[in-house]
């Protein structure tokens, strides 16, 4: 009787096995793909897609997933922007092209669509972005103050916008410094306007004093990220420096410290001189061989 | 040394023509330095891609090698100036060998370099365009300096042994004939003559210590200027003097031993110059133990944690082998023999100097290629051969053709040029019998 149970089981797990098996094999992870859209200083627009999947518990950046943005819809080819591959971060990146231009003016507002095909790894994906046109003006004030204005496309013309987190500073090592103490300003609801004062005076800018102000929106759900930049002579003056021609150990040649010169060759030249001086006496020894 | 006559000393003195064995070491040799020259002609071709050289075990065998030569050469100035200076007379014998080692030995330490260089059509920058800031340049310039001192001093003590030769024309045959008498025809004999080399030998007795110490102290700076585990440090300079001295000493026991058995000069390399050398052995390995102990126990006792990852490389990781062979090869076996009465017996002798010199070697690799294995920034995104270091056969037949060079130009010396100075054992002799 108990033999006849562990055959039993044993068929059941020979049974199984197989399509326990077939069923790893299939199983894959799902992919999200989150799209953002940017206005690059009211000239270029850029769209970004940033690929993770939940690997282990944790959400992790998926690299080299091959995707595909569209403008409105993904349903006709023709709204095809372009194709890309997601880097070592698992972000694409894509500039939208003037040929994208009639279809963009058709509406005040714009969606986009990310997708990408099943891989070996991961299932198919497609994430989506709806964002109301908008454009952020920078201009500077007396008493170097800097101001800042949204204007969102409504039907068709441009209206202030108000209650949007604004922020003013200046371009510096890749990303941006406050213009004061202030983080962001909220733009106000009759001119959609936000004003700070600059209080970095001592901050370094090219040799006639230029720096880049920036006011910019980040991840707005309605306007997406917004940047305008404006230069102006508020920075101190940076004078070139360098100790490339003067004298020191690490200079290039012929540039060594005098002390090292003075040194080395005082050597150089004293045993040399012995050497020179012991054949001058092998001279000496022929002339004694030929008296 | 029992009487010996005039004749007798300079018949059993001059060079003496290969015999059969002579001819086989010769050939094999010269085999050696062919498939070495094939290989270096394949590196010339193909770039250093053909070693196992990459970004971070940018230097090998070859530098390995370089490091060995200087510091075999240095022998030269132990055994001519250092106890030429201390008036120890029982060295006589052993000057000409020490001096031919050091000038074989400081040859090719130049010529490794311009091998290990990718392109050696450049070499003149470093003339042209050298920094006088850095080691590199002290190198290039106290190597040549040492070739020329060292020259010298082989050249001055030979010059009343070439007015002997040329007495024995028809033994000689025409070509030596020809070189003895462009190099030492003048030679006549003459008091002012010997006042003169007298005075000259000295001067340089004197000056090839300052020089010697600078080659392997400036060799030393290479490595200690660098910022890197291992080679930090303060001690290089002394550490790899004494370990110079060392090598030099054992290279002088195997080659007295080879010298003396092959041409029979039992009366003049005799047991008590082996008993001495190993006395000098003996002390040397216990300076440079004394070294070691210090270079690897003060940084072992911190274990910082870059040091750490190198030094538990030598100590039980990948390098440990060689590691404690080096050690126990080149220090450790070598007094365990050396001090002993029987040890110090010629066979025991020349099996402690091979031991020393064969160690020393790798104790050169492991100076150089594990620190360069173990960098402060940790290794990453390099492909995985990157992290190791084995050199390809190219290197080893650069590196073995480099080392028979350096055999053939002694054995061709010897061939040509007596290996004992034979007028100042006639001197030494007579002044013997006197006394």
């Amino acid at each position: 009787m108990r033999k006849h149970k562990i055959i039993q089981v044993l068929v059941l797990v020979i049974a199984l096995v197989p399509s326990l098996l077939m069923a790893q094999a299939v199983e894959k992870n799902s992919l999200s793909l989150n799209l953002k859209y940017y206005n690059d200083n009211n000239i270029t627009h850029h769209l970004l897609v940033q690929a993770k999947s939940k690997i282990d518990g944790k959400f992790q950046q998926i690299p080299n997933i091959p995707v595909e943005f569209y403008i409105t819809t993904d349903a006709d080819k023709a709204n095809l922007l372009g194709k890309g591959i997601t880097n070592g971060k698992g972000e694409a990146l894509i500039e939208i092209p003037p040929t994208a231009k009639m279809e963009w003016l058709k509406s005040p507002n714009q969606t986009f669509v990310v997708t990408a095909a099943a891989t070996k790894n991961f299932d198919d994906a497609k994430g989506e972005l709806a964002i109301t046109k908008a454009k952020l003006k920078i201009d500077t004030a007396e008493g170097r103050m800097i101001t800042a204005k949204i204007v969102a496309l409504v039907d068709t013309t441009w209206k202030p916008i108000a209650a949007v987190d604004v922020i003013v500073g200046v371009r510096r090592l890749g990303g941006i410094l406050n213009a004061n103490e202030t983080q962001t300003y909220p733009t106000d609801s009759a001119t959609g306007g936000v004003t700070a004062e600059f209080k970095r005076d001592s901050i370094p800018g090219d040799q006639k004093g230029n720096i880049v102000l920036v006011a910019s929106v980040v991840d707005n759900e309605t306007y997406g990220n917004l940047t305008a930049e404006m230069v102006v002579p508020w920075g101190k003056k940076s004078v070139y420096m360098t100790n490339f021609d003067h004298r020191t150990l690490f200079a290039r040649r012929g540039h060594s410290p005098f002390w090292l010169e003075i040194l080395a060759y005082t050597i150089v030249v004293g045993v040399w001189s012995v050497i020179i001086f012991l054949l001058v006496q092998i001279k000496n020894i022929k002339k004694l061989g030929v008296e | 040394m029992e009487k010996l006559a005039e004749n007798k000393i300079i018949e059993d003195l001059l060079p003496q023509k290969f015999g059969k064995q002579g001819q086989i070491w010769v050939i094999s040799l010269l085999a050696v330095c062919a498939l070495g020259f094939y290989a270096y002609c394949r590196q010339l071709y193909y770039g250093l891609e053909v070693t196992a050289l990459r970004d971070y075990a940018s230097w090998g065998i070859y530098i390995s090698n370089f490091v060995f030569f200087v510091a075999i050469s240095l022998v030269g100035s132990l055994i001519t100036a250092v106890l030429r200076l201390t008036d120890v007379h029982w060295s006589t014998p052993l000057t000409r060998i020490a001096e031919i080692i050091a000038v074989s030995a400081i040859s090719f330490a130049g010529l490794i370099i311009i091998v290990d260089m990718g392109r050696p059509d450049r070499f003149y920058n470093l003339f042209t365009h050298g920094r006088l800031q850095s080691p590199i340049i002290w190198d290039v310039i106290v190597i040549t300096t040492y070739l020329f001192i060292s020259l010298l001093l082989l050249y001055f003590p030979l010059l009343p042994d070439l007015k002997i030769m040329i007495g024995y024309k028809e033994r000689n045959g025409k070509y030596l004939q020809k070189l003895y008498e462009f190099l030492g025809s003048f030679w006549k004999n003459k008091p002012e003559q010997f006042k003169i080399t007298d005075k000259a030998i000295n001067i340089l007795s004197v000056t090839i210590i300052p020089v010697a110490f600078a080659i392997h102290t400036v060799t030393s700076w290479l490595f200690a200027t660098t910022y890197r585990p291992g080679w930090d440090s303060t001690n290089f300079g002394a550490y790899f003097i004494s370990g110079a001295f060392l090598v030099g000493a054992g290279g002088v026991l195997i080659a007295m031993y080879v010298f003396r058995t092959h041409y029979k000069l039992e009366k003049y390399i005799t047991d008590d110059h082996f008993n001495k050398m190993g006395k000098i052995v003996v002390l040397l390995a216990l300076v440079y133990l004394y070294f070691n102990i210090n270079e690897f126990l003060v940084p072992a006792f911190k274990m910082k944690k870059a040091e750490e990852e190198h030094l538990m490389g030598l100590f039980t990781g990948e390098f440990s082998p060689i590691f404690w062979f080096a050690i126990s090869a080149s220090m450790l076996v070598p007094i365990l023999i050396l001090v002993t009465k029987k040890g110090r017996t010629p066979k025991w002798a020349f099996f402690a100097g091979i031991l020393v010199v064969v160690g020393s070697w790798f104790k050169r690799f492991l100076i150089v290629t594990p620190t360069l294995l173990h960098p402060f920034l940790p290794m990453h995104d390099v492909p995985k051969n990157y992290m190791h270091y084995f050199p390809t056969w190219e290197e080893w037949a650069i590196a073995g053709g480099s080392l028979a060079g350096a055999l053939l130009v002694i054995t061709f010396f010897a061939r040509i040029f007596p290996i004992i100075p034979i007028h100042e054992t006639i001197i030494e002799t007579e002044s013997h019998e006197k006394a």
